[in-house]
Order: structure tokens, then C-alpha cells, then sequence
């Protein structure tokens, strides 16, 4: 186990590596320059060439890069202009808002697909199955844009129980989490329901029957802990995709995320913030997947990480 | 029963449900705008349309809107522009010109005091200037080369380099700081130390700005006993938190959503002409848009008046000059009228190249409909136009190099003087449009070097007419901001730069 852990952790050193690298690549193949944004059309082409200047911008692009490696190396991931402040800092900021708000949609979605999933791949074909198989279907195809103006008109302005934008107490983060959390849910409850028709099907499964077990014994006692390694997979995965899936849930909900601070670093050419948010995010990614193939030996013990059989 | 269990720990549903609980109570932790109920009402909550991402007025955020806003509740300016257009003295109570205008004399007041106590004095005024001007930013475009010394503790004098009667309102987005503070000190602030009618008790850059009254300020205390300014990206929960009472106000509504707003008994919705103008610049130096003809026959093929009347019935009204009614040098010139046939006929007849598509430059998603609007009236006599919408980056970049044939801003004048738009953009030496005429250029610098005001509006309104006569571009509208908010804010007044003064407001029953 900790050879493998450590192997992983090395293999994260050149994905951090390649990450940065591509960023770094990304930001200056994408057409306009942090100076121009920063100091609008107002300012003249002087002004713009000074502050580039005074950035950094007009050295070569390899004497630029070994010196974004070196700073990254020693932690330094270098100032926005635009915030005045230490661009991981402003990550940083941002950070735990995210965080909060991925963990209690993937909360909500573990827990309410899990339970959709079971209910439904329990009976097969019946009429539960179908009505969520249907919701489910739906809740994947509705743009979450549109979710969250739904909510906010529903809960906030018609029904006037939820706050409709901003944070501050639990109740605001009610709307945004549900949202967000949507079509996550829609796909704990699919996979969880093949991977429990699948697994009733199993001879252990018959063997427990035979036993004189209930069916719900059957269903949470044997199938279900055998389903969950496929949903422990695209869980890990899917929070990765969360975090990416919040850049448009925080702009509807006014939510101080990370996403909107990257999605104002892009359109502001705010290259250091944008190389340390992804940076961040590629590393979280890399700790979600590591504990979730961790998870897979605590569910299933025949599977083991460090080669053995 | 066998039961399952992550081994070793608990189940993944019940370790789901705790993650969700502890999220939600964290979520707790990161508290904006207040939930204490103790003097809830003398509170207000404003969500304006950009976000406040820096407090400091010298940096290179120091022209975006919100950092102005900010700015302004925060600092105190020596001069400030009132709602109407007309100057104030704000640090200083007094300021007269030398003879040609190239050197103004500023007597500040002695009662101004910064909000820890500490006197606002000349020094403190000289250090701000010069911090602004090393740092560079988008307000020291307006001094290039000027400088600033102290001749007593309560005197300043700004020279120019050429004579610049528009230095009052240029000092309206200038800030002053303790003298203490040096360019590279952003730490100050988290938490800055100034003299406005507001100090910080919580900022977080992007999210949310919360104000309490400058204990110490020298002018008429705040009667609220708190402000928050939210950033609400998105327009319709904006809105929507305007209906709930959640926010107070609201402003730059757009005029579909007006309607609605209008119907809610307790919101008062008012519009207010701004300084700003649609301007759409025709490159001059391009071989097809370089005689003035082909311009003004290109203008005359929109018919603007219906486009307004369709987009921003209530927002928009036709312009009669480059610079909007509230500006200082704006004078009033005779409408282009809309007639296709004859501008087909004057294209014709001046040899355009009806082949050529004309790229149509814009940068927010928002204009979008305007533009198409122009694009199919233009189509209409046979002129293709490609409309490019660009990214603020990739606009701002093509501006300055001219990558365009048409380039739509909404063009404001912060100032309030028609020095800082006519003045800077029109001249053969501002580069900004391709187009150059040395007696514009003339009448440009003898209206900036006068100090008689009644002499500069008349010489603006001379450039005015030389813009308009030569479509320079096409000036289709003055801008008009919609403001909505809580019927029971008393002395609220709609601000035409979309900068409101909530120094003054009050809240019915506090």
C-alpha cells in the first residue's frame, strides 16, 4: 500500500509538472494581454506597453516559463496584478467556498442517488423503477443554468423560503448545492440501479435468499455493498467535475467560489491566477481519485493496489 | 441480518449525511451581510453590475466602476463631481488656475481627518499623487508628465505640462491615502485607513464589500449604520433578491426587466441620463471608410430612432453629440436623418467598394442585439458587415491597433468634461480612430487651455460639430441608467456614472 502510494505521489510530480506546463502554454496562446484588459480602452498603447513591460510580459516566452518553474518549485505562484495580491492567496480565499459547496452536492447526491438507485434496481422494471429512470433521464438533460433560475424563481421569489443569491447561513446554500447536485444525483441513481440489477442476479444473491434473508437484507446487506464500486469510481471522478460544474452554479447564486474567480482570471488574462487555481484544482483531482482507488480496497478487500493479487 | 459497513468506519450514505451537515454548519462561517437583528433596519444592501475586486484607486483597478465606488465611500477626492455634473469641493475648498491653466493652486481644508484620526494634510494629497502616478494605472493616463507639490500644509499645486483647464474634474477620480502607504503596499488595503463618510469592517474582493460610518470623517456623519455591497453576477437573481427585500437597491437594469419592477408597490424605479453615449468610430485610416462621405451615408442607412425605440425604450433617447447632455462642452447638432436610399446613392456616388465586408467590433454580449440591428439596416443598401464580438482582452488589443472598421463602445465621461473624451480621443496625436484634422486638433487644445468655461463650451461645440460633420462615427445614443430600490430609502439619488452616494440615504423608521 505505501509503495503504491508513493509511486502515485511521484507520478503526481510530472502530471503537476505537465499541467503547469500546458497552462503556462494556454493562457499566452490565447489571443489579448493582461495589460490591455487591465487598463481598458482608455489607456494608450504606451501605458499598455509599460505595464507588459513591468509584468514581465515582453521576455522571451522560454525565459518566462524556466522562471514560472522555478517560482512554482519554490511555491511562488506569483502576484495578480489585477487584485494586487499573491495569486494563490486569492485561491486560497476562494477555496473553502468551493470546497463547501462541491462536498454538500456530492453529499446530496450519494445520498438521494444511492437511495433512488436501490429503490429502483430492488423491483426492476416496475413502476418505481420507471418514474426514476424517467427523472433521472431528465434531471441529466436540464441545463443547470436553467436549474438554478427555476429554484430561485420557485424558492426565493414565489414561495419566498430560500434566499435566492449570496452566503451567509445555511439556508443560502440550499438552492446552490441542490442544482449543482442534479445531475451528479441523476448519475449515482442510474449507475447504482444497473449495478444492483446486476447484482441480484449473482448466486451469492440467491445463496442469501436461501438463507431465508428478507429481500431488503438481500438488497443492503449483499447487493449493495457490491454495487458500490463502480459509484465509489464515478464518484471520485465526478467531484473533479463538480468543481469544474460550479463555475456556472456560482454565477447564478452569486456563490464567492473558486469558479468565478477563474472564470474572471480567463477573461481578464490574469495569468497567475489562472496557472494557480488550475494547479490547485489538478492537485485536489489527483488527492480525490488517489483516495478513491484507496476507498475500492476498504470495499472490496480482494482488490489490492501494491500488485498483489 | 448482515450489516454493511465501510470496514472500519461507517456507512457511505451515513458518511454522506455527515459531510452534507458539516458542509451546510461550515457554510455557516463564512457569514456576509449580517444576520444579527440588532439595528437590521438602519442597514442596506446594494448589489451594483460589476464587482468590487480591489480597493486600491491607484492601481490598475482604479477606473473599473467598482473599485471607484468603493473609492469614493472609502476616500475623499479634492474635488468630486455632485449628481448633476457641476464640481464640489471635497479636501479642498478652493482651487483657481494661473493665467493659462497649466498650473492650479488646491487650499485644502484643515478639519479633514483620516478614520484614525490622524489630519488630512498637503503631504498626504502630494504622496497619493505621486503612488497613483507610479503606479501607472488607468487614472495616471490622465496627468501624463504632471506633478504635484505641497506649498504649505494646506496648499497644493499641480502642474501640467500644457495648459489643462480640465484638471478640477480630472481630480474627481483621484483618491487621497495616508502619505505612509507606498506603491507596492497592497496589504493596507484589507483594511484601508481613509477619510470618506465609510470605513471597512469586512471586504472580500469579488464577493462582498460591508461599510460602517466613518467615526472620525469631518462632513455630515452616514445616517445608516451599515452598507453592504454584494456582487450579484447574474442579472435575474440580482433582481430577484431586489423583489425579496434581500438587496435595496439595484441599478443598470435593462429595459425588458423595467416593467416588472415597476409594478412592485414598494420599489421606487427611476431613470437617470448618464455620461455616457453609444459611439460607434469609423477607422478613417482604412482606403474604404476614409472619406467623410461614404461615414455620414453609412450613418444615414441605420435608422437608429426605431432601433432605440425597439431595444431601449426607456434607457435610450437619439444623441445630439458626441458627448452626453451632462457633460460639460456638449452642444446639440442637427440630427442625421435616416434615409437608405439616398446613402445607397452617396456610396455610389463616392465609389464604395460594396464588396468589402466591414468588421463590426464589440465586446459585450449585451450590445448584441443592437448591433445585428445596425448590421441588417446596413445590409439593407447592400453593405455587408461582419460583426466580430470580441472578449474585453482581444477588443481592447484590436482597438488600440486599429484591427477594425467599426468599433461600438459605450463611451462615458466620468469627469464630466468633455477634455477627458473629446479632448483625448479626437486628436491627430491620440491615434484612436484614424481619423486627423489639425484645426479639430486647434480647437481642442484652445478649449482645454481656457479657463473661461462659457469660451470652452462654445469651442467644444465647434469640435462637436467638426466630429459630427465628418462622422468621425456614428453617436446613435445617450445612455440612460435605470435605477430600482426600496421605497423606504429616503435621500437616495440615482448617480448618472453609476457610482451612487450612500452617504446621504437614510432608511424610513430607522
Amino acid at each position: 500500500m505505501t509503495r503504491m502510494i508513493m509511486r502515485r505521489l511521484l507520478i503526481g510530480v510530472f502530471v503537476m509538472w505537465g499541467a503547469a506546463s500546458l497552462i503556462f502554454v494556454i493562457v499566452r496562446a490565447a489571443p489579448g494581454d493582461p495589460a490591455s484588459v487591465l487598463l481598458g480602452p482608455d489607456a494608450s498603447r504606451e501605458q499598455v506597453a509599460r505595464l507588459n513591460a513591468s509584468l514581465g510580459l515582453d521576455r522571451p516566452l522560454l525565459v518566462q516559463y524556466v522562471g514560472y518553474l522555478g517560482d512554482v518549485v519554490r511555491l511562488d505562484f506569483g502576484e495578480s496584478h489585477r487584485l494586487a495580491r499573491p495569486a494563490m492567496g486569492a485561491v486560497f480565499e476562494r477555496l473553502p467556498a468551493t470546497l463547501e459547496l462541491t462536498l454538500a452536492a456530492t453529499a446530496l447526491a450519494v445520498i438521494v442517488g444511492l437511495t433512488l438507485g436501490l429503490v429502483a434496481g430492488g423491483r426492476p422494471d416496475g413502476i418505481v423503477d420507471r418514474v426514476v429512470s424517467a427523472t433521472t433521464v431528465a434531471l441529466q438533460s436540464f441545463p443547470t443554468f436553467w436549474v438554478g433560475i427555476m429554484l430561485i424563481l420557485l424558492f426565493a421569489l414565489g414561495l419566498r423560503l430560500l434566499p435566492s443569491a449570496g452566503v451567509g447561513t445555511p439556508a443560502h446554500m440550499v438552492l446552490p448545492a441542490v442544482t449543482l447536485s442534479l445531475p451528479f444525483t441523476a448519475i449515482v441513481a442510474r449507475l447504482t440501479r444497473s449495478s444492483v440489477v446486476e447484482a441480484m442476479r449473482e448466486p451469492y444473491v440467491t445463496t442469501a435468499r436461501s438463507k431465508g434473508l428478507t429481500e431488503t437484507q438481500v438488497l443492503l446487506g449483499h447487493a449493495l455493498r457490491n454495487s458500490l464500486i463502480p459509484v465509489v469510481t464515478i464518484v471520485g471522478l465526478q467531484m473533479g467535475a463538480l468543481m469544474g460544474g460550479a463555475v456556472i452554479v456560482e454565477n447564478v447564486f452569486a456563490w464567492p467560489g473558486l469558479g468565478s474567480l477563474i472564470v474572471d482570471a480567463v477573461a481578464n488574462r490574469d495569468y497567475a491566477v489562472v496557472q494557480a487555481a488550475t494547479l490547485l484544482i489538478a492537485g485536489v483531482v489527483m488527492v480525490l481519485n488517489l483516495v478513491a482507488d484507496l476507498l475500492y480496497t476498504r470495499l472490496d478487500p480482494r482488490i489490492r493496489m501494491d500488485g498483489g493479487s | 441480518m448482515t450489516k454493511f459497513r465501510v470496514r472500519g468506519g461507517m456507512p457511505l450514505a451515513m458518511l454522506s449525511a455527515a459531510v452534507a451537515t458539516a458542509t451546510v454548519l461550515a457554510g455557516c462561517s463564512t457569514v456576509t451581510g449580517g444576520n444579527d437583528p440588532k439595528g437590521a433596519a438602519n442597514r442596506l444592501t446594494a448589489a451594483g453590475t460589476y464587482a468590487i475586486e480591489s480597493l486600491d484607486p491607484h492601481g490598475a483597478q482604479g477606473a473599473s466602476t467598482g473599485t471607484q465606488f468603493a473609492g469614493q465611500a472609502i476616500f475623499s477626492r479634492l474635488v468630486r463631481p455632485k449628481p448633476d455634473g457641476s464640481l464640489t469641493g471635497d479636501l479642498a475648498k478652493s482651487w483657481r488656475a494661473n493665467d493659462d491653466a497649466s498650473e492650479w493652486t488646491l487650499t485644502l481644508r484643515e478639519d479633514a481627518t483620516f478614520s484614525d484620526g490622524k489630519p488630512v494634510t498637503a503631504n498626504d494629497v502630494v504622496a497619493s499623487f505621486k503612488r497613483m502616478m507610479a503606479l501607472d494605472g488607468p487614472n495616471a493616463g490622465n496627468f501624463p508628465d504632471y506633478t504635484m507639490t505641497a506649498t504649505s500644509g494646506t496648499e497644493v499645486v499641480i502642474k501640467a505640462p500644457a495648459p489643462d483647464a480640465a484638471i478640477p474634474g480630472k481630480l474627481g477620480l483621484f483618491y487621497v491615502i495616508p502619505a505612509d502607504v507606498k506603491p507596492d503596499d497592497t496589504k493596507f488595503f484589507d483594511k484601508p485607513v481613509g477619510s470618506g463618510p465609510f470605513t471597512v469592517e469586512r471586504y472580500t474582493p469579488g464577493e462582498a464589500l460591508v461599510l460602517v460610518p466613518n467615526k472620525k470623517y469631518w462632513g455630515k456623519r452616514a445616517e445608516l449604520g451599515q452598507v453592504t455591497i454584494r456582487n450579484i453576477p447574474e442579472l435575474s437573481a440580482r433582481l430577484t433578491a431586489l423583489r425579496t427585500g434581500e438587496v435595496d437597491v439595484v441599478w443598470g437594469i435593462p429595459d425588458d426587466q423595467l416593467p416588472a419592477l415597476q409594478g412592485e408597490k414598494r420599489l421606487t424605479v427611476k431613470t437617470v441620463p448618464s455620461t455616457a453615449v453609444f459611439t460607434m468610430w469609423f477607422n478613417s485610416s482604412t482606403r474604404e471608410l476614409a472619406d467623410a462621405k461614404v461615414r455620414r451615408a453609412l450613418w444615414q442607412a441605420v435608422d437608429f430612432e426605431t432601433i432605440i425605440k425597439q431595444l431601449y425604450p426607456k434607457t435610450g433617447t437619439l444623441a445630439d453629440a458626441p458627448v452626453a447632455p451632462v457633460v460639460l462642452g456638449h452642444a446639440a447638432q442637427s440630427p442625421v436623418g435616416h434615409d437608405p436610399k439616398a446613402a445607397q446613392a452617396a456610396l455610389k456616388a463616392a465609389g464604395f467598394d460594396f464588396s468589402k465586408k466591414l468588421r463590426l467590433q464589440f465586446a459585450n454580449a449585451e450590445f448584441r442585439p443592437f448591433i445585428q440591428a445596425v448590421a441588417s439596416d446596413l445590409a439593407e443598401i447592400g453593405v455587408k458587415v461582419d460583426a466580430l464580438e470580441k472578449e474585453q482582452a482581444v477588443f481592447t488589443e484590436d482597438l488600440l491597433a486599429l484591427k477594425w472598421d467599426v468599433n461600438f463602445q459605450q463611451l462615458a465621461t466620468p469627469t464630466f468634461d468633455a477634455a477627458s473624451n473629446l479632448g483625448r480621443l479626437y486628436t491627430c496625436a491620440a491615434k484612436r480612430n484614424g481619423y486627423c484634422d489639425s484645426k479639430l486638433d486647434g480647437l481642442l487644445a484652445a478649449a482645454g487651455s481656457s479657463t473661461d468655461e462659457a469660451e470652452r463650451v462654445k469651442l467644444y461645440g465647434r469640435a462637436s460639430e467638426i466630429i459630427w460633420r465628418d462622422a468621425v462615427g456614428m453617436f446613435p445614443m445617450a445612455v440612460g441608467i435605470a435605477y430600482a430600490w426600496n421605497g423606504a430609502l429616503e435621500g437616495f439619488t440615482p448617480d448618472p456614472s453609476g457610482l451612487p452616494d450612500f452617504s446621504t440615504v437614510k432608511i424610513t423608521g430607522s
